[in-house]
């Protein structure tokens, strides 16, 4: 553990660094700027009427977390955690270091999910106090805060344990994470009873309650949702499995350079 | 004294290509280079080693321990890559320093050896510049800079040479010359034979994934001296020389092409040059050009493999 923790700090820093970071956070803050938009567009408007922020977090922000953002820096992250190291053939500095693979895998992990985390929820955490900044005497308005952002992270941890491991299986790790995100995520939802339980998509959803009005309702159509319990073990054991299998294949599967 | 690097009939395939066969062979405590063209399996010998690659077949031990999946033997060893790859939006001190906390070094002392290694190297008053602005010449020595900087009992070099200017290159050679003093072990790879030739007399010759010859320098020297050199030459009044040359029991044969240049073949290229100065004075000859277009380690090895 202790390798491991050597390598995320290593890893945070280069990451940090790199161009991919800055795309996110900027891309992060898409959703801080609409809320902003919309609190600016209320606040000089000649007769404002009632704001709809709570409307507006629940049908936009939320889905674009969950629908775009999220899946978009797992699998750019995830697939990189490896293949940026053999394609950059950096990966000799790090096989040639007293370290494990396994070590290299949970360290560069848990480095990119410290930044995808840091991407989502700075960005959630601003959009939600602009949107929701009435409501901030009310406890329960924290507390919704909190359930977003931990079924955020929970589920960036899912997916990104899933395309780190998929990264070290496969060179096209990227094409095959957009198939299986846009592919088989978005079409396995609509189908009824126990099918759509072999997507990720349906336990994430099955976190997040009911937005109140119907625009965007297809987020939910046809959703037979799990028990909360059952969803939040879900995506904690497959981030466990993910990760077991990311960490053996990595020991055991040799990388050739491009050339 | 026992072996530092062994290996016992080792193979590497990569698909139907093959890249190693069989190799065996132990390499002692000082500097040992590989010496072998491109493409003669080098690095694939190097990354087995390392324990980047698994063998296809045999075995491979270095400090008498299996290599594959084995990271603690990599406090006792430095490796230095071929490629010319790095983290780039990193200076030379954060990538050293770095890759000395991944040794579990903690901040102080990966602070220490950075400098230090970065000194030895010479590029400390470069070290806060980003890897992506350093020269050919300033990469490879940060590369070099990684491997030492631990202070490994084995270092193992992959084409360190290549890309530095003469003054860089023998600085390197110095270098590694005063590892090789601390009775360390050296394995050092080139396609160059002089670069070889500067840095130990102890060499294995590679060729088509086989070692051809290992040993002494000198006796392969010898091997390759029992064949015909050739060397061309651009001078003023060829006919003259090439009439000269002729006469020369050394010399086998005299060709001179139409655009005047004059190629010969010796089966004692010293003994030729020593009489050339002689004969160039004696016809009063301008020498344009002298140049020995087989001196390069693939004609060797053509020789060597009877090609």
């Amino acid at each position: 553990m202790r390798a491991a923790s050597r390598a995320a700090v290593f890893f945070f820093d280069l990451g940090r660094r790199a161009k991919r970071t800055k795309f996110f956070f900027a891309l992060g803050l898409v959703p801080v700027l609409l809320s902003l938009l919309l609190r600016l567009r209320h606040v000089l408007s000649v007769s404002p009427r009632g704001f709809s922020g709570d409307f507006f977090y629940s049908n936009v922000i939320l889905p674009f977390y969950v629908q775009f953002l999220l899946l978009m820096l797992a699998l750019f992250f995830g697939t990189s955690v490896i293949l940026e190291e053999v394609e950059g053939r950096t990966l000799a500095y790090l096989l040639t270091r007293p370290l494990s693979r396994a070590a290299v895998v949970l360290g560069k992990f848990a480095a990119y999910a410290g930044l995808g985390l840091m991407v989502m929820n700075i960005g959630l955490l601003a959009s939600f106090l602009i949107l929701k900044i009435e409501g901030a005497a009310d406890p329960e308005v924290w507390v919704t805060l909190a359930r977003d952002a931990a079924v955020l992270d929970l589920s960036l941890l899912c997916y990104l344990s899933l395309f780190t491991f998929l990264g070290t299986l496969v060179k096209r790790a990227v094409f095959f994470g957009l198939l299986f995100c846009f592919g088989w995520e978005n079409v396995i939802a609509y189908f009824p009873g126990l099918t759509q339980k072999l997507a990720i998509a349906h336990y994430v959803k099955s976190l997040i309650p009911q937005p109140p009005g119907q625009a965007f309702s297809f987020l939910r159509l046809m959703l037979e949702p799990s028990p909360p319990l059952v969803a939040v073990l879900i995506l904690l054991g497959l981030t466990a499995v993910f990760l077991a299998a990311a960490g053996l294949v990595f020991s055991a599967k040799e990388y050739l350079s491009p050339d | 004294m026992s072996p530092v690097v062994q290996t016992f009939k080792l193979s590497k395939w990569y698909g139907n290509i093959l890249g190693l066969s069989e190799v065996s062979l132990d390499v002692h405590p000082g500097i040992t280079g590989l010496l072998g063209p491109n493409g003669a399996g080098k690095s694939t010998l190097m990354k087995l080693l390392t324990g980047q690659l698994k063998p296809s077949l045999g075995r491979v031990l270095v400090a008498g321990e299996r290599i594959w999946n084995n990271p603690a033997l990599f406090r006792r060893i430095g490796y230095c890559p071929e490629h010319d790859s790095f983290y780039e939006d990193t200076t030379g001190r954060q990538f050293l320093a770095g890759l000395l906390r991944l040794h579990g070094c903690c901040a102080a002392e990966a602070a220490r050896l950075t400098e230090s290694a970065l000194k030895l190297v010479e590029l400390w008053g470069d070290k806060n510049r980003l890897i992506r602005g350093y020269s050919r010449g300033m990469r490879q020595r940060l590369k070099i800079a990684q491997a030492l900087a631990h202070d490994p009992e084995i270092l193992i070099l992959d084409e360190p040479l290549n890309g530095l200017d003469p003054l860089g290159k023998r600085k390197i050679i110095r270098l590694v010359k005063e590892f090789k003093a601390e009775n360390k072990t050296v394995l050092v790879s080139s396609h160059v034979l002089p670069e070889v030739e500067a840095l130990t007399r102890d060499i294995i010759l590679m060729h088509q994934g086989k070692i051809l010859a290992a040993g002494d320098i000198h006796d392969i020297r010898d091997l390759i001296d029992t064949h015909p050199h050739v060397v061309a030459l651009r001078c003023s009044r060829p006919r003259k020389l090439a009439a000269r040359l002729i006469e020369e029991p050394h010399v086998l044969k005299v060709h001179l092409g139409p655009d005047g240049l004059l190629t010969l073949e010796t089966d004692n290229r010293d003994l030729l040059f020593g009489r050339l100065p002689a004969l160039v004075l004696e016809l009063d000859l301008d020498i344009e050009e002298i140049t020995s277009p087989d001196d390069n380690l693939q004609a060797v090895f053509d020789y060597l493999v009877g090609k």
